[in-house]
Parts: C-alpha cells; sequence; structure tokens
C-alpha cells in the first residue's frame, strides 16, 4: 500500500511539471491553430536561460523563473513575426504550421547545441535533490516546488483567460475567429500576444525543467510526442484537460515505470497519444472534433 | 436528337484532341536526359580504373541514390495523397533490421533480400496506415512522430536484434576500390526503378485517386473513390519502396543500430527533399535529394559540426515553405520555364 501511495505521489509531483510545459501549447493551439512542434525546443530555451543564471552568478531557478519568461515570450514575437503571420492565410494552414514549427525546432535544436553543445545539464540548487518524508513515503522537494510553481502559473492564466477582458478576446478567438472579429477583437494582436504567453509559458517551464530533469538541445525530440500526448488527450486548446491529462499519464507512467522499468514510462504517453487520436481524436476536454 | 453516328463522332474528335494534346505534353519532355543519366551513372564506377580513387565520388552517388529512392517513396503518400509522414524512417529501419539479420543468420545478400524486406515494410505499413489514416492534417503529423518514438524505445530495448548496440555485418571480400560497387548497382537499379514507379503511378487511375484525396477529399470520396484502401495503399507502396533502401543500407554501412536509423534527421530529409524538390512530382524528390545532400555537404565540409548541419537544415527547411512551397519543379513548372530535361511527370 505505502508503495502504492508513493508511486502515485512521485506521479502527481511530475504531473506538475507537465501541466504548465502543456498548456503553453495548448493555448497556442486554441486561440492560433498552430500545432507548436517547436515547443519543447522554446522550453529547452528556458531552461538554458536558468542554466546559465544558475551557473554564472548562482541565481536560484526559481527566481529566474520571470526572466525566462520575459525572454522567450520576446522570441516568441519575434517567431510569430518571422513565420506564422503570413501564412494566417494560407489554404493549409494548420498542416503548414506543423512543418514550419517543426523546421523552427530544428532552428532552434541547431542553435542551442551550436552555442553549447550537446552535453548534459541540470542546475543544483539544494532542493533539486532534497526530498520531505511523510512516514515511509518521501516526496522530492525539487519536484513539489516546481509542481506548486506551476499550478500557481496556471491558475493565474486560467484567472486571467476568465475574468480580464484580454482574457475574454482570447476566449472569444478560440471559440470562433471570424465572429470575435466582427464583435471588433482585434484577432491578429490577440493571436500574437497569445502566442507569446504561451512560449513565455514555454519558457517559464524551461526553468522548472532545468532542476527537475537533465537536458541537452536534442532532447526535446523526446519531449515533443510526451507533451502532444498531453495536449491531444486533454483536448487541443483546453488548458483545463491539459493539466488532468498531465497529472493522469504521469501517474500511469509512474506506474508503469515501477512495474516494468523506467525506460518504458515514457511508452505510456506515446501508446496514449496513438490511442487517443485513434479512438477519441478531440481528447477529454476537446469539443470540436474537426481534427478528425 | 443526337443519332449514334454524331455521338461516335463527338468522342472520335475528343480522342483526337487529346492525343495532339498528349503530343504538345510530350514534345516538352526529354526522354533521352534521364536514359542518359542512367547510363552515365552506370559507367560512373569506370572512373576507379584511371587509378585514382575516387571512393568519395561514389560514396555521394551511392548516398543520394539511396535518398532518391527514400524519397519517391515518401512522395507517393506525401506528394500525391497529401499525407505528411514524419516517421517514415520506421520502415527505413525495419527494413534495414528484416534484411540486416537474416543477411547475419543466413548469410543471403541484403540486395536480394531488399525486394523481400521492402514486401515486410508494405504489410507493416499497410496494417499502420490501417490505425493511424483515420486522422488527417496535424493529427497525422503528430501520430506519425510518435510513431518513431515507440519504435526506436523497442528496438533499443529488443535484445534478439541486439538492443541499443545493434548487429555488426560482415563486410564483403573485395578490394576497397570495388566494396562499393554492389551496393552502387543496387541502389542505382533501386532508385532507376522507384522513378519509374512513380511515373506509372502518377498516370494511373490510383494516382489520380491519390491527387483527387489530397485537393478535397470529402469530394474525392463522394466522386466514388474508395479513399480509405487508396491511401492505406499508397502509405503500404511508400514503406516499400522506404524499406527496400533501409534494407541494402545496412549491409553498406556493416552495422545495423537504432541510432542510425531511427533519427528524426532521416525523416526530416526525405520531407525536406521533397518540399525543396517539388512535392508530388515524379522528378522533385530526385532534385531535392541532389540538393540537400550537396548542401549537407558543403556545411559539414565547410563548418565541420554537425550541429550547424541541423540549424542549416532547419533554416532551408522555413524558407523553402515560406517561399517555395510547391518546391523547385513544381514553381518552375508554374510559371512555364521548367527546362524540358526535368519534366518527367
Amino acid at each position: 500500500m505505502a508503495e502504492i501511495i508513493q508511486i502515485v505521489v512521485l506521479g502527481l509531483a511530475l504531473g506538475g511539471v507537465y501541466a504548465l510545459m502543456g498548456s503553453g501549447l495548448s493555448l497556442v493551439f486554441g486561440v492560433m491553430r498552430i500545432v507548436n512542434l517547436a515547443h519543447p525546443s522554446l522550453i529547452m530555451g528556458g531552461a538554458y536561460v536558468a542554466y546559465w543564471g544558475f551557473r554564472l552568478y548562482g541565481i536560484d531557478p526559481l527566481i529566474m523563473l520571470p526572466v525566462a519568461a520575459v525572454i522567450l515570450a520576446a522570441t516568441g514575437v519575434i517567431l510569430y513575426k518571422l513565420f506564422f503571420e503570413r501564412e494566417a492565410r494560407s489554404a493549409k494552414y494548420s498542416e503548414m504550421t506543423v512543418l514550419l514549427t517543426f523546421a523552427v525546432a530544428m532552428i532552434l535544436e541547431g542553435g542551442l547545441a551550436t552555442a553549447f553543445t550537446n552535453t548534459q545539464r541540470v542546475t543544483s540548487p539544494e532542493y533539486a535533490t532534497d526530498a520531505f518524508f511523510i512516514g515511509s513515503v518521501f516526496i522530492p522537494k525539487g519536484q513539489l516546488y516546481a509542481g506548486i510553481v506551476s499550478l500557481v502559473l496556471i491558475g493565474g492564466l486560467a484567472l486571467f483567460l476568465k475574468f480580464s477582458r484580454f482574457g475574454y478576446a482570447i476566449r472569444a478567438t478560440t471559440q470562433n475567429r471570424e465572429a470575435a472579429e466582427l464583435l471588433g477583437v482585434n484577432v491578429n494582436f490577440v493571436g500574437l500576444a497569445s502566442f507569446a504567453i504561451g512560449v513565455g509559458l514555454a519558457g517559464a517551464a524551461g526553468t522548472l525543467v532545468s532542476f527537475v530533469f537533465s537536458f541537452y538541445p536534442s532532447k526535446h525530440w523526446e519531449w515533443i510526442a510526451v507533451l502532444m500526448s498531453l495536449v491531444v488527450l486533454g483536448g487541443m486548446g483546453s488548458i483545463l484537460g491539459t493539466v488532468v491529462a498531465s497529472f493522469l499519464l504521469s501517474v500511469i507512467a509512474a506506474f508503469v515505470g515501477y512495474y516494468f522499468g523506467a525506460t518504458w514510462s515514457t511508452l505510456t504517453f506515446y501508446i496514449a497519444l496513438f490511442v487517443v487520436l485513434l479512438v477519441r481524436p478531440q481528447g477529454l476536454f476537446g469539443e470540436k472534433p474537426e481534427l478528425a | 436528337m443526337v443519332t449514334t453516328d454524331n455521338s461516335q463522332d463527338i468522342i472520335a474528335q475528343r480522342r483526337a484532341y487529346n492525343e495532339t494534346l498528349m503530343q504538345a505534353q510530350d514534345k516538352t519532355r526529354a526522354t533521352w536526359f534521364p536514359i542518359a543519366l542512367l547510363a552515365l551513372l552506370i559507367l560512373l564506377p569506370l572512373l576507379q580504373l584511371t587509378g585514382t580513387n575516387y571512393n568519395y565520388v561514389i560514396h555521394l552517388t551511392l548516398y543520394t541514390m539511396c535518398y532518391v529512392v527514400m524519397a519517391s517513396g515518401w512522395n507517393i503518400l506525401g506528394g500525391f495523397a497529401g499525407y505528411i509522414s514524419l516517421g517514415h524512417n520506421v520502415f527505413f529501419a525495419v527494413g534495414g533490421y528484416v534484411a540486416g539479420m537474416l543477411f547475419a543468420r543466413l548469410g543471403i545478400s541484403t540486395i536480394i533480400l531488399a525486394p523481400f524486406a521492402g514486401l515486410v515494410c508494405a504489410a507493416l505499413g499497410y496494417v499502420i496506415g490501417l490505425i493511424t489514416l483515420r486522422v488527417r492534417g496535424p493529427s497525422f503529423i503528430i501520430s506519425s512522430l510518435a510513431l518513431v518514438m515507440i519504435f526506436r524505445i523497442a528496438f533499443e530495448n529488443w535484445h534478439f536484434i541486439g538492443g541499443a548496440a545493434g548487429v555488426a555485418l560482415p563486410a564483403n571480400g573485395l578490394p576497397v576500390e570495388w566494396a562499393k560497387l554492389p551496393y552502387y548497382y543496387a541502389f542505382l537499379a533501386m532508385a532507376a526503378f522507384a522513378l519509374w514507379a512513380s511515373y506509372k503511378i502518377k498516370h494511373s487511375k490510383f494516382g489520380m485517386g491519390l491527387r483527387a484525396i489530397s485537393v478535397d477529399e470529402i469530394k474525392a470520396e463522394s466522386a466514388g473513390i474508395d479513399t480509405r484502401f487508396y491511401k492505406v495503399l499508397a502509405f503500404a507502396l511508400s514503406a516499400f519502396f522506404v524499406g527496400m533502401a533501409g534494407a541494402v543500407w545496412g549491409e553498406y554501412l556493416t552495422y545495423i543500430r537504432p541510432n542510425i536509423f531511427l533519427v528524426i534527421l532521416i525523416s526530416v530529409n526525405m520531407v525536406l527533399m521533397c518540399i525543396l524538390g517539388g512535392k508530388g512530382t515524379v522528378a522533385g524528390p530526385a532534385v531535392g535529394a541532389i540538393l540537400i545532400i550537396a548542401f549537407n555537404e558543403f556545411f559539414v565540409a565547410t563548418l565541420g559540426a554537425s550541429t550547424v548541419n541541423i540549424l542549416a537544415t532547419g533554416v532551408i527547411m522555413a524558407i523553402a515553405l515560406i517561399f517555395f512551397p510547391l518546391g523547385l519543379v513544381g514553381t518552375l513548372a508554374r510559371h512555364r520555364k521548367l527546362p524540358r530535361i526535368l519534366n518527367w511527370d
């Protein structure tokens, strides 16, 4: 019994980080219909900001979080202006953007690897290797803090979307782009802003990743399918769905890892992605099965 | 009232008109060029007789032809039917492993085994296609990515086929200047076959159906095309070519290992060659293969780092997608400036 609780706790602790990694992706898809395959490599960018902050100046990754978010959001604006603005009118827009973001992912990977080499990196603040004990169940501090921070950020995002005026505009654009435009929403600016917010969230997630996982530029390929599985299971565009899917899948992955070995635990995400795409392409909370 | 004679006349007139159209199209085509190219490639290894060792030239030509086979195969699904797969290196790996394992156990050359390995891949592709072709657009692309990840984990942990360390294959006993030639001719034959096959497919009812699917699947379906069967068959055919290339590639490298076959760069290259050359054209994948391999060699030779190569590949891909979504052959053909020697359609 204690074992099972332990596995669930470890799964939930990682689930929080996954939730933040996935929510930016989900937001960008919801508003812009961009399947951002470059999202994990942008997370990698955030991780490098945290790494160099820690390495050079000894700044705690959690303090670097806003810095990384802002830097990455600025990157997001540049990427959007360069690549996606002109494509918005293309007929095969969604498919085109998948390939374009794929190209962006390669540019980022190549750029990061050229600048910082493919050495495995990790930031090591004290809490990263420490743990709380409740009875015989241990909770790794790093993952707990990361989980709390990401839930706070996602909560903030949800409140912003729910209650702010600009949040209304974003949700309206998600629901129906043309109708929102007719009602006077500047959909182009909403698109740009939500892309920047999504990429900024990737930067924030990167700082958490920097002490929860080890990372190197070409690792983002492993994350693409993992994050996609979260977003697809949750329902593309639904942030609540992404959060639920993150916790669900990461607990299942923890069980798989415990009973079958760590190599198979990532397989959980990939197989889940497959099964969801085929059985229920709209995911748990998605409303429009337009992808099918 | 239309009499029988009259309608016969109309049909005859239309046939004659079609005939003149065909002739006009034939005039824009230079059939001698592919034949001359083939002859040149057959004779190329004679360079070795001059005394200097031209192994590098042979290797690059062979490598290009390997990608011509793969990109032409990918083009059947990605170009004709419009289903972009980022996971076709799965079949490269399966072909390599099927032929490589049989070669290691039974000693039968992979060149003979290649069609068999291709058929195995086609069967696998048929099954995978039945599952993944139920979704389209971005979902299909994402599912193809997941496929690579699943196969990578499976291959790295399957001890029978050597796990992550892979299997070493015996090298052939030929002297060094002739050692590459069996593979060279195998790839040449496969590349010629792949291009011929994609010409034949493009001009068949099947190819027409695939093009209809790529333009508008729902209309194609309502026009009476069995879209599901067509798509799955296209998937299987493209897997066949990629698998054949993988089979011989394994023996050529003398070892098979997951991180040779199942790296994302290989499937990216296939996609990129087709996009750069021209998706859905016959000559496009070949032109794209030559361009990409020339770029890669240039970057690796001048800058000396594979990380820069990834960066450059990404930049080329982005530029191609934004400015030339039709590819070189497609863009030239649209502006009616396609040189006759490249009109293979």
